[in-house]
């Protein structure tokens, strides 16, 4: 163990701030011309940052839960992702002014000359649907706050009293996590076609944002590492796991993805085939094509070999690009119904990187600021960075 | 640097300070003295329920499958039911032997050979059941792509066809990661033996193995691909055995969860079997230091999430089946739980989602009795679950006027026993004649096995 | 009876030293994972090219320490797989979309999502069968139960709870007295000297050539061949397997106790016609057609090539491919004359058509197996061959 805390360079929160206020600026002028894309483009901006953030809590549980060693070096890093929980409960505020604009079930007047819609109404309606919204998110939250508390008090004493609390919280959480995520899913994603339904569309998004999670921890770890933040005994045997994890989550969510359509496509119910059809008009054909590359094989063909998932400058190229991906899966998952017929992608879309980027930047500097980036006295960690091939 | 075991999770796998030698003593012994009257007993009930599917299968190749249940509208039945069912015992094995050995849990050593070995056998049980469904298992060649006189091809839009592959797929790699794993521990047998018809046996499985590390370096590489190769190969089993029922257009068949929800529903009813023979065998054959409490405790953790996870899919099929709209969606839930097969639907409920979530309490995990006891009901809950997805879907579809109900006949029980009969006796004759647990991957993650200190040049 | 073939199996199998062949190796074993990854490290390092290290499980950093090269067998696994992708993806392509097409659920006949599972399944059993193939036999160089390693203590030791070394004799360094002294400096805890597998008492004749184990193989061959031809001959004409031959149906040209007539085969009802059904009224020989019917078809390439797939099937056995005469059945069948004759060309179309409809002498008639629009086309197909078959030099000059 060499680690010295040192801090992050204050230029993350300058260049994060310009990035933020210029993403703003455009969505502000976004709402002002084409509203109801604005409210789009904030969705989709809105699901990416649940996806790092919830992605990560759902990453740290699984090392507590499984007792990974590898993967503590690294566990600090995902925590401060992890940290956008709480600012999920503010940015979720002003979606519940575009929810006219997002939501077709939220016109009454439709409903009411809508058999189906009408039968669904007791679910889908704005009451519950912010209710569902808080619950979600002030449990996330709360484990968030007991989960990371537990890991920092370590840093002090090095007791393994709180390993132990953390497993039985992540124990807990797990059941919890899963029944949250598929609610998310479906209010968020699969409601905005209100007829159309899929039993695995919470699994699938969940697929995703532990891709995002993962893609995001990786990408920050080297960087850290390379800007020598980090304990200078982590060795690239360590980011092996990493590599691998984002590998089998991505042929895991090609799976998900693979068996919902193949399904939907196989029995051809026009209820249900109505959603791919969307997805497959018009120019939506390429974009989805270019997901099945983007998002699966090229990564796929890239990360099979050995040699690739400690190739650290691969995997700080290969990390942001899954990110990418994921912001693309959600895309495809979202603008369909703005966009019908054919994709789009104007100057509105531009807030998407840079507030994102913005966001996350300046979240991070703040959380890491606060806290070392390693858990230096986990017992765990001397393993995890002594982690072989 | 050692770790604090109960905080890692990392117990010493073999109980007390064992030596290589007692390792070998104590794994070979079955194949190496008589076996004791409990075996005798156990085989001899085995045996008796592999002869009794024999006649009943002997009578239904005589007189042909009007001997079954099987009717319209329930055209598939307890054939499919037991494929699926034993197809998913299966599972287990290679989830325990290639995704742990990746995600590197070293408990898993103790069982992965025995749950590997169920793995074939499971499958080879299964594999009866499409051939005996044709009623004519003698032209079952026409189920491969074979150029035939009548130039036919079969037909690759078919899943029942991908079911063909992906299960003759799966045995042959199953066993062959099966018998790459046993020749090191056939040496070590050939070498140990003082019989000489054994030694002839063993000289000739063991390849003449001798375990030179240039051969070590190579198989350890093999070893890993062919986990790696298992690993999706486990999924897309049970997710194409799925397919069988979720292209279609059948209400309560048709759903998007289903292959993640098959594959859980199979690596948890694979841990149900897998527990209930371990806790068999461990007894029969004094093995409990090896087959320890920490590992069936693990095990137990599994069930809990996957049980979980399969009654997460219960869930949301009733879920979405309502948000649905879908009249004919909503009342095939509706007609699963209080219809005629409400109990059917019950068993299933109670045995897979609400009995495993004792296993909560660590007190429970921990006690072989009432670990022994939850996973029968898993093995039950399980069966029942098939039985309810296909029976009740079938009997009562779109049409009223085509609805009807299902009775199994005495042939149809006496199959499904003699299935049981034949996978013990596969069991039961393997533990005697092969070491059930792997020598050489134990010796390997016993204290000490390994150098002390990375070496350097 | 079973004593005395037991005794047997012992004598043959269970031999030990002492050997009279000549050194192989120096073998030594060690009693720590630690002593023998050291050994290993001395003995690469002072330069030995033939030893090798046995040991009862991998150890880790013993490839480093004996100075293996890393394995590059994950290249056959990679090689072999993309071929299983690719070779189910080019048999579903061919059988399903070219050879044999089938209308199922409305689906194209070679469609890509309904491949890929069984793509995927021969990526993996292709992938793995070759994998352990290669391994065994290539990698591993097995099976090798005639290594002089075997049979000795030494070799029970390493595959069970000592850990070995050893050096062959081969080696261009190897000096006994030197090998000997490096094991025992490296703290071995016994050092051995390997021979060759020759053995002074014993049967030492080839067991596979003894007249037992030949006469069984024969044997069991000739019980082999019985069994097949008694099932494949017998066994499948018996019940249940011969329950589709014996079936309750009506067979043409029987007996019928149901109908009054006693005809198993019913005549079509009085004063109704077959589907399709258009009748030709004309008999008798060719040149006697009173009315000539034009040929209803246009002369275009498909209706040419049309006729000639139906010419080349039906007409050519006997006529030939150019309708010269010259029959390909050897005789069995009376040969006709040529087409290429006076009277063939100066025919109607319709004459043609009637003579292929009604027959002429010992040719029967063409009409129920080829239909009236495969008819026409071959009469024009006739025609080009005609035409062919008597081109001028004046048809060579080009414009």
């Amino acid at each position: 163990m060499d680690y010295i805390k040192k801090q992050l360079p204050d230029s993350l929160t300058k260049t994060g701030g310009i990035l933020l206020a210029m993403g703003v600026l455009i969505l502000i002028l976004a709402f002002i011309f084409t509203p109801q894309r604005a409210f789009f483009d904030y969705l989709w901006i809105y699901l990416f940052m649940v996806s790092i953030a919830i992605g990560s809590l759902a990453l740290i549980a699984l090392e507590y839960l499984v007792g990974a060693t590898w993967s503590t070096p690294f566990r600090r890093i995902t925590e401060i992702f992890a940290s956008l929980t709480p600012v999920l409960i503010l940015l979720a505020i002003p979606l519940f002014f575009g929810m006219h604009d997002l939501f077709h079930w939220t016109h009454a007047e439709v409903v009411e000359n809508d058999a189906i819609l009408k039968s669904k109404a007791s679910y889908l309606n704005v009451e519950f649907f912010i209710a569902r919204t808080f619950f979600c998110l002030l449990l996330w939250v709360m484990f968030y706050f007991l989960l990371t508390k537990n890991s920092e008090k370590q840093d002090i004493d090095g007791d393994p009293k709180y390993t132990k609390k953390n497993i039985t919280l992540s124990t807990i959480f797990a059941p919890l996590f899963i029944v949250t995520i598929t609610i998310a899913a479906i209010d968020w994603a699969m409601s905005l076609e209100p007829h159309w339904f899929s039993t695995i569309f919470g699994i699938y998004y969940f697929s995703g944002t532990i891709i995002a999670a993962l893609a995001a921890t990786t990408f920050a770890s080297i960087k850290l590492k390379e800007g020598g933040y980090l304990d200078s005994s982590l060795g690239n045997d360590s980011f092996y796991s990493l590599g691998t994890l984002m590998f089998a989550f991505n042929i895991f969510w090609a799976y998900i993805a693979f068996s919902q359509f193949i399904l939907i496509w196989y029995a051809d119910i026009p209820e249900e085939t109505f959603w791919l059809i969307h997805r497959w008009d018009g120019s939506w054909k390429f974009v989805s094509i270019a997901l099945l590359f983007f998002h699966f094989i090229l990564p796929f063909l890239i990360l099979i070999g050995r040699n690739a998932k400690t190739n650290l400058r691969l995997l700080k190229i290969i990390a942001p690009w899954m990110l990418i991906a994921h912001a693309l899966d959600l895309y495809w998952l979202i603008f369909p119904t703005l966009f019908v017929g054919n994709a789009s992608f104007g100057w509105q879309e531009l807030s998407f990187p840079l507030i994102v980027a913005g966001v996350t930047m300046i979240v991070f500097k703040m959380s890491a600021d606060k806290k070392n980036l390693m858990p230096v006295k986990d017992p765990k960690l001397q393993a995890g960075l002594e982690f072989h091939l | 640097m050692s770790l604090d075991a109960t905080y890692t999770r990392e117990l010493p796998l073999v109980e007390g300070k064992t030596s290589f030698k007692e390792i070998d003593d104590v794994i070979a012994k079955p194949t190496e003295t008589k076996p004791n009257i409990k075996w005798y007993i156990a085989i001899g009930i085995s045996i008796t329920a592999l002869m009794i599917g024999a006649v009943c299968l002997g009578l239904t190749f005589w007189y042909g499958v009007g001997l079954w249940g099987n009717n319209q509208p329930v055209g598939w039945a307890f054939d499919i039911v037991n494929f699926v069912f034993w197809i998913g015992i299966g599972h287990a094995g290679t989830l325990i032997s290639a995704i742990l050995f990746l995600f590197r849990q070293k408990w898993r050593t103790g069982i992965a050979r025995f749950a590997e070995g169920m793995t074939v056998f499971a499958v080879m049980t299964a594999g009866i059941f499409p051939a005996i469904h044709t009623g004519r298992p003698w032209l079952d060649g026409y189920l491969f792509p074979y150029p035939n006189q009548h130039g036919l091809w079969v037909n690759f839009t078919s899943p029942l066809l991908w079911d063909v592959f992906a299960v003759s797929t799966y045995f042959t790699v199953s066993f062959v990661f099966w018998f790459i794993g046993l020749i090191p521990d056939f040496a070590t047998l050939r070498d140990r033996t003082k019989s000489g018809i054994k030694k002839a046996i063993y000289t000739i499985v063991s390849l003449g193995w001798r375990g030179s590390n240039r051969h070590w370096q190579h198989y350890e590489r093999v070893y890993l691909i062919l986990a790696g190769l298992s690993t999706p190969l486990v999924l897309s089993v049970h997710t194409i055995v799925s397919f069988d029922f979720a292209v279609s257009v059948i209400p309560g068949w048709h759903t998007t969860i289903f292959p993640p929800y098959f594959v859980a529903g199979a690596i948890f009813s694979g841990f149900g079997m897998v527990s209930t023979v371990l806790i068999i065998v461990r007894k029969v054959f004094d093995m409990e230091h090896i087959i320890t409490v920490n590992t069936l405790e693990k095990m137990n953790k599994i069930l809990l999430a996957t049980g979980s996870m399969v009654g997460y899919a219960y869930a949301m099929e009733f879920f979405i089946a309502w948000y649905s709209g879908n009249q004919i969606e909503q009342f095939t839930f509706i007609n699963r739980a209080f219809g005629p097969y409400a109990w059917a639907y019950w068993i299933m409920f109670s045995c897979n989602v609400f009995f495993p979530q004792l296993f909560w309490f660590k007190k429970i995990r921990r006690s072989i009795p009432i670990t022994f006891v939850l996973v029968l009901l898993v093995n039950v809950g399980m069966w029942f679950e098939r039985y309810v997805i296909i029976v009740t879907s079938l009997t009562r579809d779109y049409l009223p006027s085509s609805w009807g109900m299902y009775f199994p006949t005495m042939y149809d029980f006496g199959i499904l026993i003699g299935s049981f009969g034949m996978f013990f006796t596969l069991v039961l004759l393997f533990a005697k004649t092969m070491p059930v647990v792997a020598m050489s991957e134990l010796k390997a993650v016993t204290e000490g096995a390994q150098p002390s200190k990375k070496h350097k040049h | 009876m079973i004593g005395k073939i037991l005794k047997k199996f012992d004598d043959r199998f269970l031999k030990s030293e002492p050997r009279t062949g000549e050194l192989f190796a120096v073998a030594a074993l060690f009693d720590t994972p630690d002593k023998i990854i050291h050994a290993a490290d001395k003995v690469s390092g002072a330069g030995y090219k033939k030893f090798d290290v046995l040991t009862p499980y991998p150890i880790h950093g013993m490839d480093d320490a004996m100075n293996l090269k890393p394995s590059k067998i994950g290249w056959v696994g990679m090689i072999a797989g993309t071929s299983g992708t690719l070779l189910a993806f080019l048999m579903i392509w061919w059988m399903a979309g070219i050879n044999y097409p089938i209308i199922y659920g409305g689906k194209p006949f070679f469609n890509l999502p309904a491949s890929i599972p069984i793509m995927f399944e021969l990526t993996v059993l292709i992938s793995a069968l070759t994998l352990v193939g290669a391994l065994i036999t290539i990698f591993m160089k097995l099976p090798a139960n005639a290594n002089p390693l075997m049979d000795t203590d030494f070799i029970k030791r390493v595959t069970s709870d000592k850990f070995g070394i050893y050096i062959e004799a081969k080696d261009t360094k190897f000096n006994l007295k030197q090998v000997r002294g490096l094991f025992e400096e490296l703290g071995a805890s016994s050092v051995s000297n390997i021979h060759e597998a020759v053995y002074d008492v014993g049967d030492t004749n080839n067991p596979l050539l003894s007249k037992n184990f030949v006469g069984a193989i024969i044997g069991t061959s000739l019980v082999t061949v019985g069994i097949t031809y008694l099932i494949l001959n017998v066994v499948l004409f018996l019940p249940p397997f011969d329950w589709m031959h014996r079936q309750a149906k009506v067979l043409p040209q029987t007996e019928s106790k149901f109908f009054k007539d006693g005809f198993s085969m019913r005549k079509p009802v009085v004063g109704t016609v077959a589907r399709g059904y258009i009748p030709y009224e004309f008999t008798g020989m060719p040149d006697s057609l009173v009315v000539p019917i034009p040929n209803p078809l246009p002369v275009t390439q498909k209706v040419l090539d049309l006729g000639k797939k139906r010419y080349d099937t039906y007409c050519s056995p006997c006529h030939g491919y150019y309708g010269k005469g010259d029959s390909r059945l050897k005789g069995q069948f009376p040969v006709p004359p040529t087409l290429l004759s006076q009277k063939v060309t100066n025919w109607k179309d319709a004459n043609i058509y009637h003579v292929i409809t009604n027959g002429q002498n010992t040719m029967p008639s063409y009409s129920s197996s080829i239909s009236r629009d495969d008819r026409w086309a071959i009469v024009h197909y006739m025609r080009v061959l005609l035409r062919s078959q008597n081109a001028n030099d004046s048809d060579m000059v080009g414009k």
